[in-house]
């Protein structure tokens, strides 16, 4: 029964990392550009709808939904104007220009909401615990899981069932190819980084009561969302949902189990993973 | 040669009217404003306007001039290169904050080579003042406002205990101060774990608080995004309505509490200053703090601390005038009683460090607004590690 308890703490965990994370396997699979301030959009994210909640007494979810859609669309204001010419550069420029675009959001949003950490936005609904049959159990992290696998179903839906997601699958295993045959990768880059914000905005706002707002937000759990990537595979949805579960259990349990080594536990499995598989577990085939 | 010519006679103008009028007393604070503890900088500063609005800006006639360095995220070599850069180019007459003990140590040689009285505004590990006898200081260390809390603990029913504390040195001292008090008295001890500090999820470890059963759990995290996650974790797993009691420290200042809401109430906490009292000095301070900083500001251990800080540099100059040794400096400091808004505070004059009183508290719902509302007080409380190890350096 404890087994459960822990499978179901890991699982919720991991349902925040994978639609915070998917996004970023987007960006760094397909565009090759590397990321660090993914996080950021998460951060706005959760920081918009903390603030509609507390403020303007929107209810939560909506909030949320709205949260990504400013996420996605400052996502996609991004895109065009700040990461569109880095394609072209090499890693350290990206490094230098994502990682500069955190400092710039954590000191923005630190200015206009300030430099304590945010409230918790857990609607009453869901900040009680409800009879699970073995035990009572936190209805929030019930409502991740659901959240969590309504989403993960829809993205699977995008990307393996659907035109748009067979050229963008076509994309990232031959970006070259997919222009040659006439493909729009350009537009297609557009798109999809603002749907990859808007779920990590979205991820932010409900996730808030695992990964809890504070301006250090978009540094604080950058390692959790580049060991989904990485773990999973540049680029691979499949990939990032197994390794966001995955990280989300081992974690949990390990910090249960033992926890004076739970730190470590995670990121030994890590090493070892990546020295066994250095392109993760499901990549795709580009790099395979 | 003749620019230079000019300057001096600039300078030499300068300095004779300004002497013929005051002298500048100059108190320079090294402090975080900007990255994860950007908010005791904001703290820091918000209080000294409000304690320059109530007191005015001079004494005696001399300007009291407050020099600010940003140290950002707690880096220890840029406090030590800032206080070297104030004692020598901006000649301070008194150096002052450290948000972490790190930042402390690091400045200890510079400020006895130069004799520059120091005063910490935070830093709380007992050891810090030892490292220089220019340091005192007016902040806590964890120890001291600890050290009540376990034996209340089992006065009060709470009969056996779970410990939670962050992994690193002041969560250990914390959590075997509470320890020694709490088993001094009879309590039973079913659990201790150290969270690493990285750690943003604490199902796991509440999960075992949890399955432990224990009467309390007693928690230290860094105060901001560690100790909410963690206090909000223990409401949302039902370890309250599991009949456990919630034991902290800084974790329940009442700036935070609006990040927990209401399931937060009934949450026990010791430390040294009570945002909402009673006290005469306490309505004022609050008073000046909210005309400058908006009727929303909430003082923390930040804010009391620089506030007695000014009261001290204030209190020095008045008595020795704008010109004093560092000796002469401390020597008076350490000597002072203070009516702070927190309640009577002095100094050991051997050890240069705070004794106060120590309040449990509760957390309460007083006109719509989450406070603390003291339980008990423990007047006069010292470092008690300093008196444990009389001989450490």
């Amino acid at each position: 029964m404890q087994a459960l308890t822990i499978l179901l703490d890991g699982i919720s965990y991991g349902m925040v990392l994978f639609i915070i994370s998917v996004g970023l396997t987007v960006t760094m699979g397909l565009m090759r550009v590397v990321n660090l301030a993914h996080g950021a959009f998460a951060m706005i994210g959760g920081y918009i709808a903390t603030v509609l909640v507390l403020q303007a007494g929107v209810p939560f979810l909506l909030s949320a939904l709205i949260a990504a859609v400013v996420a996605g669309a400052l996502g996609g204001l991004a895109e065009l104007t700040v990461y569109r010419p880095l394609y072209r550069k090499g890693e350290l420029p990206q490094v230098l220009l994502t990682i500069g675009l955190c400092f710039v959001v954590i000191a923005g949003l630190t200015l206009f909401v300030g430099a304590t950490p945010l409230p918790a936005i857990v609607p009453a609904s869901l900040d009680r615990m409800v009879d699970i049959g073995f035990r009572s159990y936190p209805a929030y992290r019930l409502f991740l899981i659901v959240v969590g696998a309504v989403l993960a179903f829809i993205v699977w839906l995008i990307v393996e069932r659907s035109l748009f997601g067979a050229r963008l699958r076509a994309a990232v295993d031959d970006p070259q190819m997919a222009r040659a045959v006439g493909m729009n990768v350009n537009r297609m880059f557009t798109v999809t980084f603002i749907g990859g914000c808007a779920l990590a905005g979205f991820g932010g706002a409900i996730g808030a009561g695992v990964l809890p707002l504070e301006p250090f937000y978009a540094l604080r759990y950058l390692v959790y969302f580049l060991i989904v990537v990485a773990v999973g595979g540049m680029g691979s949805f499949r990939g990032s949902l197994v390794a966001a579960l995955a990280i989300g259990i081992v974690d949990t349990a390990g910090r249960y189990i033992v926890p004076q080594f739970g730190g470590f536990l995670l990121y030994v499995l890590v090493f070892g993973l990546l020295l066994w598989r250095p392109n993760g577990l499901l990549p795709p085939k580009s790099v395979a | 040669m003749k620019r230079r010519l000019i300057a001096s006679a600039a300078a030499a103008l300068i300095t004779l009217s300004t002497a013929a009028y005051a002298d500048v007393v100059k108190f320079g604070i090294i402090a975080p404003f900007s990255g994860p503890f950007a908010v005791w900088g904001k703290q820091f500063k918000d209080s000294v306007e409000a304690f320059q609005k109530l007191n005015g800006k001079s004494v005696n006639g001399h300007e009291i001039q407050i020099i600010w360095r940003d140290e950002g995220a707690g880096d220890a070599s840029k406090s030590r290169q800032f206080a070297e850069e104030l004692i020598l180019r901006e000649k301070v007459n008194v150096l002052g904050g450290f948000a972490l003990t790190p930042d402390a140590l690091a400045v200890s040689e510079v400020i006895s080579e130069s004799k520059t009285p120091t005063i910490i505004l935070n830093a709380a590990t007992s050891i810090v003042t030892r490292k220089s006898p220019y340091f005192l200081r007016v902040s806590m260390t964890v120890a001291q406002y600890v050290s009540p809390l376990g034996g209340w603990a089992v006065q009060n029913g709470i009969k056996s205990i779970y410990t939670m504390v962050s992994d690193y040195a002041p969560g250990i001292d914390a959590q075997d101060e509470f320890l020694s008090g709490f088993e001094k008295a009879g309590g039973k001890v079913l659990g201790k774990d150290r969270v690493p500090l990285n750690v943003t999820d604490f199902a796991p470890y509440m999960e075992r608080a949890l399955q432990s059963k224990a009467d309390g759990l007693f928690i230290f995290a860094p105060a901001g995004a560690p100790s909410v996650a963690m206090v909000r974790e223990f409401e949302r797993r039902g370890l309250k309505a599991a009949g456990m009691k919630l034991l902290g420290t800084g974790e329940m200042q009442e700036i935070f509490l609006p990040s927990f809401g209401d399931s937060i109430l009934g949450a026990i906490s010791s430390t040294h200053y009570t945002e909402s009292n009673q006290r005469p000095e306490n309505i004022a301070f609050r008073k000046a703090l909210t005309e400058v900083a908006g009727k929303d500001a909430v003082p923390d251990m930040a804010s009391i601390a620089v506030w007695d800080a000014l009261g001290l540099v204030y209190e020095t100059v008045k008595a020795l005038g704008p010109k004093f040794t560092g000796d002469q400096a401390i020597d008076f400091m350490k000597s002072k009683t203070i009516n702070s808004p927190r309640g009577p505070i002095s100094w050991d004059p051997k050890e240069r460090d705070i004794i106060q009183n120590v309040y449990i508290r509760e957390v309460k719902k007083v006109d719509g607004k989450l406070i603390n509302v003291d339980l008990a007080t423990y007047e006069k409380v010292r470092d008690p590690w300093k008196d444990n190890h009389p001989d450490a350096k």
